[in-house]
């Protein structure tokens, strides 16, 4: 644990230091900031735009963090060839990439929990106080938090074999697949004249991919006067799925960087 | 690799246990809560696709609001055809924002008018539809309940029982407002459930009595008004009800037959009319209502005589069914014709000039045969005429018209003229220059020049004791006359 634990470490070290992070941090944080501005536009949706708009820029900035965070991880590690020195050590290659991932999410929790910050003040600046609105806004960004973190092992996955590039791609490219994936598999399920073979094709797809449209729970936020019963329940079993995933992705990542020589 | 079989039994495990929690929890659990609940229509069609990125990358109510407001400005420029589209994509996309769905009925119910401010009325089922589905995507607030409801109760204002279902609806949400609970009394009132609405009354009284408990009168105004307006309505409408007859007649004991009750006896409003062409989609229609009290509103329809979007195609006396469109499509039939309007009765005549003519994509006359119908339901009669005509009309006849099987246990006035397409747009044997279409009741009598003279006399009851009421034209022996202070 120690040894995952160091590595974890120094990852939030580096990135922390990576300039191209902190610009997008940056970007997302004075875009948030901005956001009440934005309300001017939308006269009575004055308070569903300015939550849409801070939440939609909390997700969009933590999900392009969470891929450039990890598509350059394993690669640079390679390229850099600083691997060689850190897998000579008693340090065995799943701890390596376990450590590599913790370090990673943690460095994501800093940032994301910045942007939280940032939102919940300018809520309750707006608000003229703290309501259970603001609150609410935690509860969507700690769920956008368990889904970054679920991108975060699809990046870190695709690294182990694929270049920077094309994990860029592939990784981004899944996330919007997987942010539409529950509205189009309704879709299907709910047109009548859809073949049974097809419907059991899309069912087998909704269990195999990692599905991000689970953590957009922002609708009952930016609305309140949505009642939903046993909300903890759907939290639990939401985050309960990501770590699972997240196991079965680290997993498929260390079975695949066992066999790579490195 | 060592523990490799270990990595696979962890990879198993955990691939079977996310695909039991998506499929056996989450999936249902996001389709109840978290969705669309429009996915039949698709993701979100009709938007771009930099606006289908954005609002799938998590900006989907910030879309849906920055439609909403455009179609605001749609609306505050007159463009009223663009903010259809609008209300359906915001609605798609947020199918959470109440005031999206009430205003959205209410633009599609009221605000799409003619030249003279009537309603399109073909959009009035578009309107309850978008209630309906605002009601299943909001299930958890009176809001939605009661404005599918007020359309029934104000705009539709004749099926008062759907008024009570939608209103009693919205009755069982925590979240309604104590002022909008007293609609409900006034629908059961208009859908002749009187026993239903005097214990709404009593339940009423006796829940501001409870909210006022240990309060002192002063320091809670709302609290107090609202109790007193509550008594207020129940002493009124329990007077109402005495000097109209109905506790005596449900008593049984032969004392309404025996006492003067005011529904005593039965009026004859003496209905007639003359529809006259006098140029393309132009009518005017004259008429007698021999009924002195001003407050009448004589309704009259102009509709195709078979209307293809019926799904049962029968012809439906003054309109009775208006929640025959499932699911909301925006779409109005464009071929149906549909005019309503009010003949507002002065001097017991009344005269209105009604132009179609300048609404084409409103009006557009493509039928062969039209029916002008004219109805009078005493239910939906201000208070001062009920005392008359009663609850369900027992005060009322029409010894031509009376009419007691289109509203099934109500006694309305109803009568029909047919009309032919040559005939409203003068083509044909009627272009003009030649015959001009006039269709009158079999009773309708011509005024004289001394009655022209009277047409425009407003008679307004009097309350001052030298008030003097002018002599109406040729009043009925039993008119009903403006209370007068002795």
């Amino acid at each position: 644990m120690r040894v995952i634990w160091s590595l974890a470490a120094t990852t939030i070290g580096e990135a922390i230091r990576r300039r191209v992070l902190l610009i997008i941090l940056f970007i997302g944080v004075f875009l948030t900031m901005i956001a009440p501005a934005l309300t001017v536009l939308s006269a009575r949706q004055e308070m569903t735009v300015l939550k849409s708009f801070m939440l939609g820029m909390v997700q969009i900035t933590g999900a392009v963090i969470a891929i450039v965070l990890t598509v350059y991880m394993i690669p640079n590690e390679v390229e850099r060839r600083t691997i060689y020195t850190i897998l000579s050590k008693p340090v065995q290659r799943w701890q390596f990439l376990v450590g590599k991932f913790m370090g990673a999410i943690l460095a994501l929790g800093l940032m994301m929990a910045l942007m939280a910050v940032v939102v919940v003040i300018l809520f309750i600046y707006r608000q003229s106080g703290i309501t259970s609105e603001s609150l609410a806004l935690v509860k969507g960004i700690m769920m956008f938090y368990v889904q970054m973190c679920l991108l975060a092992a699809v990046g870190v996955f695709f690294s182990t074999f694929v270049s920077p590039i094309v994990n860029f791609f592939l990784t981004g490219g899944l996330f919007l697949v997987g942010s539409v994936f529950n509205p189009f598999m309704q879709t299907m399920t709910e047109n009548k004249e859809l073949p049974p073979v097809l419907l059991m094709l899309f069912k087998t797809l909704n269990v195999a991919i990692p599905n991000f449209a689970n953590y957009n729970v922002q609708n009952p936020i930016i609305n309140p006067g949505q009642v939903i019963q046993n909300e903890q329940h759907y939290f639990i079993a939401v985050t309960g799925y990501g770590l699972l995933y997240i196991g079965i992705l680290l997993v498929g990542a260390i079975l695949i960087f066992d066999r790579r020589e490195v | 690799m060592k523990g490799k079989s270990t990595f696979l039994a962890i990879l198993a495990v955990c691939f079977i246990g996310q695909a039991g929690l998506q499929q056996g929890v989450i999936y249902d659990k996001w389709t109840k809560n978290y969705s669309t609940k429009n996915s039949a229509q698709g993701i979100a069609p009709g938007l771009d696709p930099t606006q289908l990125m954005l609002a799938v990358a998590g900006f989907r109510e910030m879309i849906a609001g920055i439609l909403w407001v455009r179609a605001d400005s749609f609306f505050d420029t007159g463009n009223y055809d663009a903010v259809l589209p609008m209300i359906r994509l915001v609605t798609w996309l947020d199918p959470h924002q109440i005031d999206v769905y009430s205003t959205g009925m209410w633009h599609i119910a009221y605000n799409f008018t003619d030249e003279e401010s009537r309603s399109d009325r073909r959009y009035v089922p578009q309107a309850l539809a978008l209630g309906e589905e605002g009601t299943v995507n909001n299930p958890d607030t009176y809001e939605l309940f009661f404005e599918t409801g007020w359309i029934w109760y104000h705009k539709i204002d004749d099926d008062y029982e759907k008024a009570v279902d939608w209103f009693v609806k919205a009755h069982d949400k925590k979240d309604i407002l104590r002022a909008r609970r007293n609609l409900l009394r006034m629908a059961y009132y208009r859908a002749g459930r009187i026993e239903d609405a005097l214990k709404l009354e009593f339940d009423l009284v006796d829940e501001a009595n409870k909210i006022m408990e240990g309060k002192d009168a002063s320091s809670a105004f709302s609290d107090n008004t609202l109790r007193d307006t509550r008594e207020n309505n129940l002493d009124t409408d329990l007077v109402r009800l005495a000097s109209r007859g109905y506790f005596a007649k449900e008593r049984k004991d032969g004392s309404f037959e025996r006492l003067p009750y005011d529904v005593k006896p039965p009026f004859d409003v003496g209905f007639s009319a003359k529809v006259t062409v006098e140029s393309s989609a132009v009518m005017l229609i004259e008429g007698t209502w021999n009924v002195l009290p001003v407050g009448t509103r004589v309704r009259v329809i102009l509709r195709d005589a078979e209307d293809e979007n019926d799904p049962e195609r029968k012809t439906k006396p003054a309109a009775m069914i208006w929640d025959y469109v499932k699911g909301v499509d925006l779409a109005v039939p464009t071929k149906l014709t549909f005019m309503q309007d009010q003949l507002y009765v002065r001097s017991r005549r009344f005269k209105k000039r009604i132009d179609m003519s300048r609404d084409y994509t409103m009006y557009p006359f493509a039928a062969e045969k039209y029916y002008i119908e004219f109805y009078y339901n005493p239910r939906s009669a201000p208070a001062h005429m009920q005392d008359k005509f009663g609850y369900t009309g027992e005060g009322f006849t029409d010894k031509n018209f009376l009419n007691t099987e289109v509203r099934p246990g109500e006694r309305v006035m109803f009568t029909r003229l047919e009309i032919t397409r040559d005939q409203i747009k003068r083509e044909g044997n009627f272009r003009p220059g030649m015959e001009t279409p006039i269709l009158k009741t079999a009773n309708y009598i011509e005024q004289t020049s001394a009655d022209r003279q009277n047409e425009d006399l407003i008679l307004v009851p009097g309350l001052r004791s030298d008030a003097k009421t002018p002599e109406a034209p040729k009043p009925a022996d039993n008119t009903l006359r403006p209370i007068r202070k002795p």
